[in-house]
């Protein structure tokens, strides 16, 4: 990619693709042009310059400040489009000079023609990936990485001409007209060559090896190696990493959660874009939000599932954030996540009818961000003496193995109807027995009464330790409700209602 | 795989009689669910009053006060469904679901999922989510403390949410909220508890309820329904 600020910000803003757009070196308009548009060119936008300046020639220019956050994730997808292609692929360290806002990646497409057919499907297949991706890219193939990339360097972005392969008997013909500027030379030894009338590539070649090193050093004799394909080339590592990152400088600090969520679902398609090119799902989410003023809020939000599913990945985000609001208006956020392979499902002809697995897994994630963690699951009745004692477990729902119950066998009994927390109870006791109740549940004179049931446990703990006389008592008003004495605490409470 | 139809032909007694073996735990595939299909309680004069039970893909709604059997009913439709449809969802907002309960009322607990949403909006959201996820027979919304001024839009959303995906969509509350999004609604109202025997023991609730508004049924009737302490065949 030749021009890497002004691809990483339309990366990370489609809708300014056709419009003239101009990335500056800093906010104000004093700042420098760092990159133009094809369509500010076409209007006399030129470097260079200042925004000021820009903005004189066109003043319907939209003018981006460089982000280092958005650049770093667009080198991030460079890589990723490389690595959907071959595991072989290393990114090549920014470098400084003419060069600079260039970002390469180096792959190793030795037998790549086993998945692609040809090396020429291989370049296009890879060009059309980087620009899935959101990036206008360039691509040749060579028989050595510094041939392959000086090539590329040369290559137009847009149409076909941006895919190139080169056979071995080619490279020197192909790289002959080109300017010498292309290899980059430092300020010394291009000025030495301008000097000698060395312009092009091939005139360099022309010259004789020998007495150029003894005239101009080492370093041209590197050039002269570069060209050939004969510098050191150690062997590409294999990447190991599945971190991802995506990062968005907001243009103004934002409080409410509603912007946020639309700068979150950019980041978001983004990354899933990414992980998909890779053939990978979402794991855990990690958000970083810069926080006006100099703070930073942190946080990770579970994915049950690993999806790709872009809404549900919002709503996560969007839960945790409501959940707990940023303290301050947020200048700027960063997402994280660790790619994670993809699931497949295969529903089971005896398995109880229901969502598909990875739906299912999908909406348990999403209900445990909205009710909390441990507050969604399948009921268990707990091995406690302790009235109405439960555990929620994991909610996996399982073929039967006992048989069913004959239809019409149903069963009808009064349910107990739960509170959470038990209502106080203020209750007129008379030979040991509740008389009259006043409560938030059950008022009245106490009509019929059942009981009391002693229930005491937890004894070795002084924190854990109860006895309660619980009664069944059915009241004027109505009301059958559970009564509860506190032997402990002495105090009335209604912990359930039959209903 | 046959080779030929007379292969076939010789095989059917085999698979009917594995048809017959598999029963319920069979079903056929990717097709969506009878838009007239219904969930009974297996409580039989309740059932009636409902002409079969309650309908699937659609919003119904009992409300009651404390007392009036809204839960014992809902249990028993939670228990019948979990027995024979599949699998179901209890989006408590009320905090109520009492696992012992809904055990000693036949729910499978292992085919229930239970969500303990924290506030109203959660909740209501909860419920969308669940049914967006296709595939669970009925959706139990325990609304018995909330407010009952909820948004006018919520219920038909909810609504159109469980006509997509075939989910019979019971609502719980202590007085009527759907309005006219719901197809069936019920009014309990507790009519008699029995406590009998030295010591006195709790044997029976019996309730009142009134179906006041069924689409294909629209005249009001009510039953009362006996709910004993003790298993009933």
């Amino acid at each position: 990619v030749n021009d890497l600020p002004l691809a990483a910000e339309l990366r990370a803003h489609p809708e300014l693709s056709d419009r003239p757009v101009i990335v500056a070196s800093g906010p104000g308009p004093r700042a420098e042009i760092v990159a133009i548009s094809p369509e500010a060119a076409s209007r006399g936008v030129r470097r260079p310059g200042s925004v000021a300046h820009a903005r004189a020639i066109c003043p319907e220019i939209c003018v981006r400040t460089t982000s280092p956050a958005v650049e770093s994730a667009a080198r991030a997808a460079l890589l990723d489009a490389a690595l959907s292609c071959t595991p072989r692929a290393v990114p090549i360290p920014p470098c400084a000079g003419a060069y600079a806002a260039e970002a390469a990646v180096l792959l190793d497409a030795s037998g790549i023609t086993a998945l692609f057919r040809s090396e020429a499907g291989f370049a296009a297949a890879l060009c059309a990936r980087t620009r899935a991706l959101g990036l206008p890219g360039n691509v040749a193939v060579a028989s050595s990485r510094s041939v392959a990339h000086l090539a590329a360097r040369a290559l137009r972005p847009e149409g076909p001409d941006a895919v190139h392969v080169l056979s071995p008997a080619a490279e020197t013909a192909f790289l002959a007209p080109l300017p010498i500027d292309l290899l980059d030379p430092d300020d010394a030894l291009a000025e030495a060559l301008t000097r000698f009338g060395v312009r092009r590539v091939g005139q360099l070649l022309a010259l004789p090896r020998r007495a150029l090193g003894l005239r101009l050093g080492p370093r041209v004799l590197e050039l002269i190696a570069r060209i050939r394909g004969g510098a050191t080339e150690p062997p590409l590592p294999v990447p190991c990493g599945l971190r991802l990152v995506e990062a968005i400088d907001l243009e103004a600090p934002v409080d409410r959660l509603e912007p946020l969520a639309f700068a979150l679902q950019g980041l978001l398609s983004r990354l899933r874009d990414r992980l998909a090119a890779r053939r990978l799902a979402c794991g855990d989410l990690t958000i970083s939000l810069a926080l006006e003023g100099g703070g930073r809020d942190a946080r990770r939000v579970g994915v049950a599932a690993p999806t790709l599913d872009l809404r549900v990945l919002v709503r996560l985000l969007c839960h945790a954030l409501e959940a707990r609001p940023p303290t301050a208006p947020v200048e700027s956020v960063e997402l994280e996540t660790e790619g994670r392979a993809v699931r497949e499902g295969q529903l089971d002809l005896f398995r109880p009818a229901g969502p598909a697995p990875a739906v299912l897994s999908r909406t348990l994630a999403e209900l445990e961000s909205l009710c909390g963690r441990g507050r969604v699951g399948a009921p268990r009745i707990a091995d406690d003496h302790r009235e109405g004692a439960f555990e929620l477990g994991p909610f996996q729902p399982v073929p039967r193995t006992a048989p069913q119950p004959a239809a019409g066998g149903a069963v009808r009994t009064p349910a107990v109807r739960a509170l959470r927390p038990p209502v106080r109870a203020q209750v007129r006791v008379s030979r040991d027995r509740p008389e009259a109740i006043r409560s938030a549940v059950a008022n009245g004179s106490v009509v019929h009464v059942a009981g009391p049931w002693r229930t005491t446990g937890g004894w070795w703990s002084r924190d854990e330790r109860f006895a309660y006389d619980c009664f069944d008592v059915e009241t004027s008003d109505g009301t059958v409700a559970r009564l509860r004495f506190d032997h402990l605490r002495k105090t009335w409470h209604i912990d359930a209602v039959y209903d | 795989v046959f080779r030929s139809p007379t292969d076939a032909v010789r095989s059917l007694p085999a698979i009917e009689s594995l048809l017959r073996d598999l029963g319920p735990q069979l079903r056929r595939g990717g097709t969506s669910v009878d838009p007239g299909a219904l969930l009974p309680t297996g409580i039989g004069t309740f059932d009636d009053l409902l002409r079969g039970g309650f309908p699937r893909g659609a919003l119904s709604e009992i409300a009651g006060p404390f007392s009036s059997g809204r839960t014992s009913l809902a249990l028993a439709l939670l228990a019948r469904t979990t027995s024979t449809e599949g699998i179901a969802a209890v989006i408590d907002g009320a905090d109520a679901f009492d696992p012992i309960s809904a055990a000693s009322a036949g729910v499978d607990l292992d085919r229930v999922l239970w969500a303990r949403a924290p506030r109203l909006r959660e909740t209501l959201r909860c419920a969308e989510r669940v049914l967006e996820a296709h595939g669970f027979a009925l959706v139990l919304l325990d609304l018995a403390g909330a407010d009952p001024r909820i948004a006018p839009a919520t219920w038909p959303r909810l609504s159109r949410a469980a006509a997509a995906t075939g989910t019979a969509l019971v609502v719980l509350s202590a007085q009527r909220m759907t309005g006219t999004a719901a197809a069936l609604a019920l009014e309990t109202a507790p009519a008699q508890a029995r406590f009998t025997g030295t010591p006195a023991v709790l044997e029976e609730l019996e309730i009142r309820v009134s179906l006041v508004r069924h689409r294909t049924a629209p005249e009001a009737r009510g039953v009362c329904v006996r709910l004993p302490a003790s298993r009933a065949a």
